[in-house]
């Protein structure tokens, strides 16, 4: 009995599985499912016939690189990741800027009474990815010859709490929010105010399935503004849906985050032409950031790296 | 000399060559592996920083397999004074193998702060438990004959120890020292993903900057720290049960 | 030294007995052989015997009783340290017993000589030979001038030509020492080769099937081997055995 259901059981998975293999889209995601990836969760993939799977990350999860070798359709990254990755050949395009502004920051004491972001790196221990572009920009500008710098430690809190003199680069919509719940009184700068600013949580794909199959990019990319809208207008099913998958942020955080983090989704350029746009300009400011900074040897053409549908 | 060299140098030249190849001609894209030429690039470019941070890796691996080193031998004999000690504590030491680093090392940050003791401790958790575990097989598992011998002459518990239970656990001690030093590099990098510096940091920061080749570059001095370790405990255990058993002499 | 053993008794996880109330008396000077099938009891008795275990019941005495460490004991193996050199091994009797360093080595390079192995004493046991470990654990069990010696099939594992010089080696030192000799073997020619008295054991319980004083000259030397009242002497110790 259990042979003969398996026996016909087989063909019909083996359909299933064959279906699955060409219409399922893989979207992966940076971090773990927060209100920056709101957008995506609320987006209706299935009302428009799209088979939609989202994978969330977490550190280090190294979505350009999947993204560039395939084995992701689509991915999240940010702007800077996009305009290093062409410099070493891996194509991929940007074609969706959540973040209109980049919500980086650092996060210190308010007992410090810093005036500005230099002030920050004056003392104490800074926890930052050394390598990321806004740290080297940092230590340009600044130096860090007074200060101890360490790694970031990814989001957790534990050490900025724990010393006075401890600041940590943050998400703008993010660790503040959780150092004030724990009780601490904190002063934010935000990165962009050194004029470091490239598109953040931006929607990337690679170029070879753009130009084999740009309609099904611009559909995705239909479904995905529409998802944005969704979400900015009412988080509450998709804030939902992300805490069941990252209980490591509570329902309330969710709520604070998602109102927080409207004005660097929702800005003149975006209620001008449309959410998730790009300008030209604004990405060869950053490759000219890069270019200043030696970390690409020659000029990447702004156009190639994102594309608007 | 010839004969444990070249065997091990063949393959490796053969792989390295086809790497080469298929990078060169496309058959594998630049920024998912790198040409071994790019990763010898990158260390000749960036010599001075990976000789640092290779120095400072290995002070803090040796650091903490010296440390698990004495410290699991330590807790080896506490464990084999008695059956009752072993039941009630050899469990936490099993712990120590099963705890994943990668998460306990942040825990070690907020303990010890940023800077190379957490790299040490780091090192320590990761490296001890072969030690315990071996050395504690060791004595325990003595000839009974030379037990009898020993109390046939009126020898102390001590003396037992000493002149019996640990000479003879020597070989197994080696054992765990050799798994154990490999594992003291992993975990001195792991630490340093948290705490920052040495080649954990390297790889760290490489990495964000998309430098695959640096990444390997740091990769590979981190297996030859780790390989060089290795070798030293063989040394070692080679120099010390030289005269000891037929098949020692046979090396 | 005298061994006498009255009504011992010796039961393994409670269930098994290995050896069942048995009454024996050793003289001063003797060399008995023990003999009998594997697992008939003879190892037990023999390290009950050196009170490395105790009996159930029933009591072990030796006579006289006076000073300590007068027994020795001889493995199947050598069991020597690998870690230290002849001479070390040799002396570690002494050593353990605090006998200071001088003293002990003298006595370890007497006991060498009785064996024959002076000229080994700075080799490693890794070095050797299994005949000669075999004398280094002789020397060793000897080193302590004991007069009580035990030895538990010594020789089983070493070829022939090693094992027939071993037994007169042995004889002559018993004969030279004057000391009690307790044999096991599974050998029934070393068993008459080498002792005056011998004991056969029952296949299970330790009883005493046979215990007969051997018809066999004083001096034992490799003549010895041809001649036919050893052969007598094999055949009466091989019908117990097997009966």
């Amino acid at each position: 009995m259990v042979r003969r259901t398996f026996l016909k059981a087989v063909p019909a998975v083996g359909l299933l599985t064959a279906c699955g293999r060409s219409s399922r889209i893989k979207l992966a995601l940076n971090w773990k499912p927060e209100p920056e990836f709101g957008g995506f969760y609320a987006a209706p993939y299935s009302k428009h016939g799209l088979d939609v799977q989202i994978l969330p990350g977490g550190a280090g999860t190294p979505t350009v690189q999947m993204v560039g070798a395939g084995s992701v359709d689509f991915g999240i990254v940010s702007a800077d990741e996009i305009v290093l990755a062409r410099s070493h050949g891996n194509d991929v395009v940007a074609l969706f800027a959540v973040f209109q502004n980049n919500p980086f920051g650092i996060m210190a004491h308010a007992s410090r009474n810093l005036t500005n972001i230099g002030d920050v790196l004056k003392e104490g221990t800074i926890a930052l990815q050394s390598g990321l572009p806004f740290a080297r920009l940092l230590e340009r500008k600044f130096g860090f010859s007074h200060v101890k710098v360490v790694p970031s430690p990814g989001g957790d809190i534990t050490s900025f709490l724990n010393d006075e003199k401890f600041a940590q680069q943050c998400y703008l919509t993010s660790e503040p929010i959780a150092a004030r719940r724990k009780g601490a009184s904190v002063k934010v700068f935000a990165v962009s105010e050194i004029g470091y600013n490239p598109y953040t949580t931006v929607l990337a794909v690679s170029g070879e399935s753009l130009r084999k199959n740009p309609d099904a990019a611009k559909a995705l990319v239909a479904v995905v503004r529409e998802g944005w809208r969704a979400y900015l207008d009412d988080p509450k099913a998709a804030n939902q849906q992300m805490h069941q998958l990252n209980s490591t942020m509570d329902a309330e955080t969710f709520a604070e985050v998602a109102e927080v983090q409207k004005p660097f989704i929702e800005t003149e350029d975006t209620r001008r032409s449309g959410l998730g746009t790009m300008s030209r300009e604004r990405w060869e400011t950053l490759i000219g950031q890069f270019k200043e900074l030696g970390d690409i040897s020659r000029t990447i053409p702004a156009e190639e790296c994102f594309r608007v549908l | 000399m010839k004969k444990t060299l070249l065997p091990p140098l063949i393959p490796f030249i053969g792989l390295t060559l086809m790497a080469e190849f298929l990078v060169r001609q496309g058959f594998v894209r630049p920024y998912l592996v790198p040409a071994p030429s790019a990763v010898f690039r990158a260390m000749i470019d960036s010599r001075v920083e990976l000789l640092q941070a290779l120095l400072s890796t290995s002070a803090g691996s040796l650091a903490g397999f010296a440390l698990s080193a004495f410290t699991g031998i330590a807790i080896a004999v506490l464990l084999s004074s008695s059956r009752a000690v072993q039941r009630a504590f050899y469990p936490y030491a099993i712990f120590f193998q099963t705890v994943p680093l990668i998460a306990v090392a942040p825990l070690l940050v907020i303990w010890f702060g940023f800077g190379i003791q957490t790299v040490i401790a780091s090192a320590f958790v990761a490296s001890v438990f072969p030690v315990i575990a071996n050395t504690l097989s060791g004595i325990l598992s003595t000839d009974p004959p030379l037990r009898d011998l020993f109390r046939l002459y009126g020898a102390s518990p001590l003396a037992t120890l000493f002149k019996l239970r640990l000479p003879a656990a020597l070989p197994q001690v080696f054992t765990g020292l050799r798994v154990s030093a490999g594992l003291a590099v992993i975990g001195a990098i792991v630490g340093e993903f948290i705490a920052g510096g040495g080649l954990g940091s390297v790889v760290d920061i490489a990495r964000t900057q998309q430098r695959i080749d640096k990444v390997f570059a740091a990769v590979l001095l981190a297996s030859v720290l780790g390989l060089g370790l290795f070798g030293l405990i063989n040394l070692l255990s080679h120099l010390t049960l030289r005269r000891w058993h037929a098949s020692e002499q046979a090396e | 030294m005298a061994v006498q053993l009255d009504a011992v008794r010796r039961v393994f996880d409670n269930k098994h007995v290995v050896i069942a109330g048995m009454d024996l008396r050793i003289d001063p000077g003797e060399f008995l052989a023990v003999l009998g099938p594997s697992g008939c009891g003879k190892s037990t008795l023999l390290r009950m015997i050196a009170r490395l275990a105790e009996p159930d019941s029933g009591r072990i005495r030796t006579e006289p009783n006076g000073e300590r460490f007068q027994t020795a004991f001889v493995f199947q193996d050598a069991h020597l340290l690998p870690w230290r050199n002849v001479l070390d091994n040799t002396a570690l009797p002494l050593e353990l017993m605090g006998e200071a360093k001088a003293k002990r080595y003298e006595s370890a390079r007497a006991a060498l000589e009785q064996v024959g192995l002076l000229e080994a004493l700075d080799r490693y046991p890794g070095q050797l030979s299994g005949g000669m470990r075999m004398r280094v654990s002789l020397a060793r069990a000897l080193v302590t001038e004991p007069r009580l010696l035990l030895l538990d099939e010594p020789f089983a594992a070493l070829d022939e030509i090693t094992r027939f010089h071993l037994d007169v080696q042995l004889r002559e030192l018993w004969q030279r020492r004057g000391m009690t000799v307790i044999f096991v073997t599974h050998s029934v020619s070393e068993a008459a080769f080498l002792a005056n008295r011998a004991v056969v054991l029952a296949r299970r319980g330790g009883a005493i099937k046979l215990d007969r004083t051997l018809e066999l000259p004083a001096v034992r030397n490799n003549e010895l081997r041809g001649d036919p009242r050893l052969g007598q002497e094999m055949r009466l110790l091989l019908g117990a055995i097997e009966e």
